[in-house]
């Protein structure tokens, strides 16, 4: 970057622009293990520095990298062309929490679990919940349009952004939306920006739809011998007219990992495993849980344990829970995948992935939000064998292609970033790849805004 | 800064962010570098060949309150503190250690001579000091304005020391051991009085260590691993020497030095390895002895006049957290106080001491610690309690800049009030 445009920034932000090394290498990861180094970081507090930033950016043409808490899993973060990442941890105040209109009125930088919990103490919830629901920002959240397990029931991100406040690429402020449920009035803009990756605009204030809070919820461990009747207990769930809160399905690969490692008391010849959840009034929770139980006994459940209290729930959770952490152990290097198949498909797609783990010879372990079709694929490598390493990208263009046939999608809640740019087109076709260029042009037409990331070409800052 | 140990620890780090939920440090800084994951992501490129600037990776790593909430809180169990501490170990052979911290831990701390002059030198310099503050723990000076941090109170240094208070064949041998450690020696005699005479009181014989080192721990943090490991090597012959059946810490720290990270300085195949084995299998916590050791039995019950839930209990996160000992104090106080004691709002929030970190960033530690000790009283605390000599004098100070009706005192304490009261 020239020097110009870094005094000027230094103007603007005093000592919260920061140019060590030592902090452009704090930002130069998210949680992919790929890095890139920005030239450097910006902590704004409110959106007129965020705007300052981009009209900057434009006159000085260097790229403007918005980054929340960096835990995306598809690169959206990474400053791959270099130029300042804008952090957005330093505007993290929950503005207001209306309990007549039922929203709140959040900045970027707010942590999901923090509102969460703000929300919860007014009787209200707040439902996305991805993996990170810790950590992981709203406006990385809005970015990346983040899932979770409560998607089945819930609906993601976007199913709860009413208005948003973002600077696009132009330097200009907008405001998209309205607060209230309805609202029809020109293009839908907000839906627009949800998931663009900050592509389009970096959202500096959003309003966020709050529902009641749920009055009970109770969780079930139901064990099977393997995924294909796991899966027709989820089809046979859904058929009986009832919408569990998470449907969580872990096969052989995933609880011989967990088994491995932490074990977790199963009976002989568990081979998958389904966790469901059910919330609601105290006497549906109740009715539901126990048609549950009936259903998964009829599909040939070996064992269904049910818990009601925080303390019971939580045992049950940790077999899913410890999935994760569990799976570094097994590999160094997770090429972490998060398809998703029309539900009645499922079955189909674990058998062609436990064919292909076969045929590659590598190691995948899958588990994943069943009620939704979304799966994890995680193919586990050494990282230093290269014909493994290569196997397993095959593998990984070989599930995406079988995703797409099959109706699916490629990613159900990651986002494209730069881990799934090649695959774009083979998803949404040319003709959607042209008219998604075409937006981008209309709303960032300098490039300045993420680039590297969701197009493979046209991924550096216009000179 | 290639040390292959420190590449297979980092290694295991996904930078997934859960460091940032719970790092004591976030909050106040709100800069990735200040998180685990920022730090070991340095220690990373340092390794890969990233020619930085030393003494800015140093700041970094410094700049770390040693917690370990990150640690107990990774899903992948990286060892956070040991990476740290050997980052920064790494990097003094590089960068130096800092003129003071040197003369202090090579030469003062491995001798007990030396801190006993040390102490009487500082009493007397102590009478200069312009403020007092009577508080509900004891008398505080108020430190003057640019020496060592804005507004720092200190506790008024005793005439004479624990160790020296004791008559020459009064507690020199035993079938226990009492680790007193400096602090409790030579700032907080009556705290090293308390745990001796309630130790005592389990019938057992009581040995109190004399030719106690400092644990080493501060010398370690600050990546002067030699004069750690000279302290630690020092301490764990001396102590296989005296042959104790169980060894009991008042302070936390200290216990942590013994059971586990003396591990890293002396690891397996180093000529003192069997007596820091030997040292770590009977080290234990002083609420841990008191619970075995029957002591707890003759305690009458409590008085009449102590308000119900008036006392909480500070988890110190060496004590609670690293080596799970906190359900243990709370035992022990519910034991000795009845009703008198009650769950203390946040309990388990770190007091901000951090060692050497309050010397180096008193505004930053301070503004922690007035949160934790605040948090507390708003809920409705008048006494905290607890066991580890750095979260004593931190929040001693606190209480005296906040509140100082507010009173901190050690969980002996108030068991030997309990137990010897007339």
């Amino acid at each position: 970057m020239h020097t110009e445009a870094l005094s000027a920034l230094g103007d603007l932000f005093g000592d919260r622009l920061r140019t060590s090394l030592e902090t452009r290498i704090c930002y130069s990861f998210g949680a992919t293990r790929k890095t890139f180094l920005p030239d450097a970081v910006v902590y704004p507090v409110n959106a007129e520095e965020v705007r300052r930033t981009v009209l900057l950016a434009n006159l000085h043409r260097f790229p403007v990298v918005p980054r929340g808490a960096g835990s995306g899993f598809s690169g959206g973060s990474l400053p791959v062309r270099g130029g300042v990442v804008l952090s957005t941890e330093r505007m993290d105040r929950i503005v207001s929490i209306d309990t007549e209109n039922l929203y709140a009125i959040v900045e970027p930088g707010v942590v999901n679990g923090t509102l969460k919990e703000e929300a919860r103490k007014k009787g209200l919830f707040y439902p996305p919940d991805p993996a990170s629901l810790k950590f992981s920002t709203l406006g990385g959240n809005i970015a990346e349009c983040a899932g979770g397990m409560c998607a089945v029931k819930y609906g993601v991100t976007r199913d709860y952004v009413l208005a948003l406040e973002a600077v696009l690429g132009t330097g200009e402020l907008i405001r998209t939306g309205v607060a209230t449920v309805k609202g029809v009035v020109g293009y839908d803009l907000t839906r627009m920006l949800v998931g663009s990756e900050g592509t389009l605009g970096i959202v500096t204030r959003a309003t966020l739809r709050l529902i009641p809070l749920p009055e009970a919820a109770t969780t079930l461990l139901a064990l099977f011998d393997g995924n294909r009747r796991s899966v027709e207990a989820v089809n046979a769930i859904v058929a009986a007219r009832v919408t569990p809160s998470a449907m969580e399905l872990m096969d052989r690969t995933a609880i011989d990992c967990v088994q491995a490692l932490m074990p977790v008391p199963l009976p002989e010849g568990t081979g998958s495993a389904l966790l469901l959840e059910v919330d609601g009034p105290e006497g549906q929770v109740v009715r539901e849980a126990d048609l549950l139980t009936e259903v998964c006994r009829a599909h040939g459940a070996l064992e269904v344990r049910r818990a009601s209290d925080a303390g019971g729930r939580d045992e049950l959770w940790k077999l899913r829970r410890s999935i994760s952490p569990s799976l570094l152990r097994v590999a160094p290097v997770k090429l972490n995948e998060d398809i998703v198949v029309p539900r009645s498909r499922l079955a189909d797609m674990f058998a062609f992935l436990s064919d292909l783990s076969a045929r590659k010879n590598v190691r995948i372990v899958n588990f994943g939000h069943a009620g939704d079709g979304n799966i994890h694929v995680n193919i586990m490598i050494s990282g230093e064998d290269a014909d493994e390493t290569r196997r397993a990208d095959e593998a990984v263009g070989e599930v995406f292609r079988k995703t797409v046939e099959m109706g699916g999608t490629i990613s159900g809640e990651h986002g494209v970033g730069i881990s799934k740019a090649p695959f774009l087109e083979m998803e949404v076709g040319p003709l959607g790849v042209a008219v998604m260029k075409r937006l981008k042009e209309c709303f960032d037409p300098n490039g300045i805004l993420n680039p590297g990331k969701i197009f493979l070409e046209e991924s550096a800052v216009r000179e | 800064m290639n040390d292959p140990d420190l590449k297979a620890l980092t290694g295991l780090c996904a930078k997934c962010g859960t460091c940032r939920t719970v790092c004591t440090l976030y909050p106040e800084r709100k800069a990735e570098i200040a998180v685990a994951r920022g730090k070991i992501a340095l220690i990373e490129a340092a390794m890969g060949g990233e020619d930085g600037d030393a003494e800015a990776v140093q700041e970094a790593l410094t700049d770390c309150l040693l917690c370990g909430r990150c640690e107990r809180a990774c899903p992948n169990q990286v060892l956070v503190e040991e990476i740290v501490m050997k980052g920064r170990a790494d990097l003094a052979e590089e960068v130096g250690i800092p003129a003071w911290k040197r003369v202090l831990f090579g030469k003062v701390m491995t001798s007990p001579a030396a801190t006993g002059i040390a102490r009487k030198a500082a009493a007397a310099a102590q009478r200069l000091l312009p403020g007092k503050i009577p508080t509900a723990s004891g008398l505080n000076y108020r430190f003057p304005d640019g020496l060592g941090g804005e507004g720092r109170t200190v506790p008024k240094l005793p005439a004479a020391g624990f160790l020296e208070s004791l008559g020459n064949a009064e507690a020199a041998t035993g079938e226990v051991m009492l680790f007193v450690g400096c602090v409790f020696d030579h700032v907080f005699p009556e705290v090293g009085r308390a745990a001796y005479e309630t130790v005592k009181a389990s019938g057992k014989s009581v040995a109190v260590f004399r030719d106690a080192a400092c644990c080493g721990l501060p010398a370690m943090v600050s990546g002067d691993r030699r004069s750690a490991a000279e302290c630690a090597e020092a301490n764990v012959r001396r102590l296989r020497d005296a042959d104790p059946g169980a060894i009991v810490f008042p302070c936390g720290s200290c216990l942590l030095m013994f059971k586990r990270n003396v591990f890293s300085l002396m690891p397996k195949g180093s000529p003192g390895y069997d007596d820091a084995v030997f040292v770590a299998e009977r080290a234990v916590d002083y609420a841990s002895f008191l619970l075995s050791s029957g002591v707890l039995d003759r305690i009458p019950d409590p008085p009449p006049g102590q308000e119900v839930g008036e006392i909480g209990y500070h988890d110190p996160c060496h004590l609670s957290g690293t080596l799970g000992k906190g359900p243990e104090a709370r035992k022990v106080l519910s034991r000795t106080v009845g009703p008198a004691f009650a769950e203390m709002a946040g309990a388990d929030l770190c007091c901000g001491y951090g060692g050497t970190f309050n010397v180096r960033d008193y505004p930053t530690s301070s503004r922690i610690g007035e949160n934790k000790v605040t948090v507390a009283a708003r809920g409705g605390t008048k006494v905290i309690s607890t066991a580890c000599s750095g979260c004593v004098l931190q929040m001693r100070d606190m209480a005296a800049r906040t509140d100082p009706g507010l009173r901190v005192v050690h969980v002996a304490e108030l068991v030997h009030q309990a137990l010897f009261r007339k």
